[in-house]
């Protein structure tokens, strides 16, 4: 089998709190990520979502475990500055806050930031930032200054930053949960573009269902381990499980498991409105 | 009988400038008293403007607004009593959070409004009641809190002023599902028991639909469309011809419709849509 591009075994990690007591978050986290998978992460508030996206590009150590991504043996002795260095460039993260995440004054040092820093020479960053903005449809907000775009378009700035690194792997924690529905939009399609088109590896920790319904696997966490883990159909049809771990189904899911238990005949598992449609129509072309 | 209202209201940002925007634009309408009434728009389409006028942060630059008939401008000394009254919760109120102690916080308005200490303190118990918070968070620092927590905390903080009109700006973005939940319950026993006004505004379409009794919907500075929860959602594709999603049972519906099924209009929950399609497909 090919290496993972990410690979977690029994990840445990604890924070210490005011008291010096240690608080488990992780709890034997396993886990393994190919490259260039579409990966929604679901879990209420405390389930250790951001805490494992936190782990991957080093802003967090394990306590213990095994951790390996993009090659890097985060649980090595023998990782090295360069390591970790290679390790940040290739694993890039998106906060929730769209203002907490740009530094520059015009969107376009904004996105040069990541480069300039990485020392890459003055023609490859104007380069790799036309093509970052090219790539989130924010060019002609090339010269703009960030704090008057919107929230949605302050995010794929964000993102342009990201992208101009070069990473093999982007993670976006809950970075649309602070925009309008248009915005996320944006955001989104964005992303599922560059996972689409250029093959990097999208984590997406969300709490949005429909938004997990459009990635191609899905993970549920859960007290920090593992409580469901398939593509958007399988996860969804266990609505009872997700409602015990805090969680919704999207409508049409939840829909679907109801007129079947009052034993309408309804194979499948619609995850959007159109599929639910398409079901529902063909049992009423039947009758 | 309506308890706020705004008549022909307009906010213009940087008039005169370069960066000119219309806020609102002749916008009237009214809100019925002990309603749950949900304000809902894309970013831009006015409403934090219109919750900022409710309370008088901000002042119409035409028209008025009346809280129980009276111009709230008629008297600008007085509008201390009016704040009293109309209860605002910003964005995000979690960071306006000062106190050492969550109690502290929560008793803030009641004191800066001169009651006695008994008093504040059956304030703050009320309405940290009415939040969900436990009464063991009470002596804790905000810092101790995780973001939801002060959330409930900044929340309670208006409700133990007891308005009668309490305004909230996106009281749950960036929650998760229980969290959300939790709060919006809050938010509406707090009507429900004091018989105050509840004005909530949000982007999500789903949550209006769960909790709301009235709703506005604003696009381009100006109502669209407001009404009951039944009136404004039996015109669901007047909500999406303005960019805003609606609920996805609300999608399907319309889908469904399209194709010649004999489905209501204004059909938001999932509940209803499993008794309506039950009955077609039954």
């Amino acid at each position: 089998m090919r290496e993972p591009f990410i690979h977690a075994k029994d990840l445990r990690y604890a924070y210490t709190d005011e008291n010096g007591l240690k608080q488990p978050v992780l709890q034997g986290l396993t886990l393994d990520i190919a490259k260039g998978e579409y990966v929604a992460i679901l879990g209420h508030n405390g389930s250790g979502k951001s805490t494992f996206a936190k782990l991957l590009n080093m802003i967090l150590e394990p306590d213990s475990g095994e951790l390996v991504v993009a090659g890097h043996d985060l649980m090595s002795e023998d990782l090295t500055e360069e390591d970790f260095y290679a390790l940040r460039r290739e694993v890039g993260m998106v906060f929730q806050n769209p203002d907490n995440q740009l530094v520059a004054t015009i969107v376009e040092e904004d996105v040069a930031f990541g480069p300039e820093n990485l020392g890459v020479p003055t023609a490859e960053i104007r380069t790799r930032v036309d093509a970052a903005l090219a790539a989130v449809g924010m060019t002609e907000y090339a010269r703009h200054e960030p704090h008057r775009l919107s929230g949605g378009q302050k995010q794929r700035v964000a993102i342009a930053g990201v992208l101009a690194m070069e990473p093999a792997c982007m993670l976006l924690d809950e970075a649309t949960a602070m925009l309008d529905p248009k915005g996320r939009r944006e955001v989104i399609e964005s992303v599922e573009k560059l996972n689409r088109e250029k093959g990097i590896t999208v984590l997406m920790i969300t709490h949005y269902m429909n938004e997990a319904a459009r990635a191609d696997r899905v993970i549920v966490m859960d007290d920090g381990v593992i409580l469901m883990d398939g593509t958007p159909r399988e996860v969804f049809a266990n609505p009872r499980i997700l409602q015990e771990a805090g969680l919704d189904v999207p409508q049409c899911t939840a829909l679907v498991h109801a007129l079947r238990e009052k034993g309408i005949p309804l194979d499948g598992e619609p995850v959007n409105a159109e599929e639910c449609a398409a079901l529902l129509l063909g049992l009423l072309e039947d009758k | 009988m309506a308890v706020l209202s705004l008549e022909r209201v307009s906010y213009v940002y940087g008039e005169g400038t370069p960066f000119e925007i219309k806020a609102l634009d002749d916008v009237s309408l009214t809100v019925r008293e002990g309603s749950v009434t949900g304000i809902i728009g894309h970013t831009g389409s006015g409403k934090s403007t219109l919750v900022q006028l409710f309370n008088g942060l901000e002042k119409p630059q035409g028209g008025r607004v009346l809280l129980d008939g009276k111009d709230i401008w008629a008297e600008p000394k007085k509008m201390r009593d009016i704040r009293f009254r109309v209860g605002l919760v910003m964005q995000y109120p979690e960071y306006q959070l000062f106190e050492e102690t969550i109690a502290a916080d929560i008793a803030f308005g009641p004191r800066n409004m001169g009651l006695d200490e008994a008093e504040i303190g059956a304030r703050v118990a009320e309405a940290a009641a009415f939040v969900g918070l436990s009464p063991d968070v009470l002596d804790k620092s905000p810092f101790d809190l995780s973001g939801g927590q002060k959330r409930r905390a900044a929340i309670a903080g208006v409700m133990a002023m007891r308005p009668e009109i309490l305004v909230l700006d996106e009281p749950a973005a960036g929650l998760d599902p229980r969290g959300r939940d939790t709060i919006l319950q809050g938010i509406c026993a707090y009507g429900k028991k004091t018989g105050a006004t509840v004005i909530i505004v949000s982007h999500s379409m789903e949550d209006m639909a769960t909790y709301c009794d009235d709703i506005v919907v604003m696009a381009n500075a100006g109502v669209v469309l407001s009404g009951t929860r039944d009136e404004v959602f039996a015109k669901a594709e007047i909500l999406t011809s303005v960019g805003l999603d609606v609920p996805q049972i609300t999608q399907l519906c319309l889908l469904l419709r399209k194709q010649g099924v004999a489905l209501p209009e204004g059909i938001y929950t999932t509940e209803a849509a499993i008794t309506a399609l039950a009955k077609i497909l039954g």
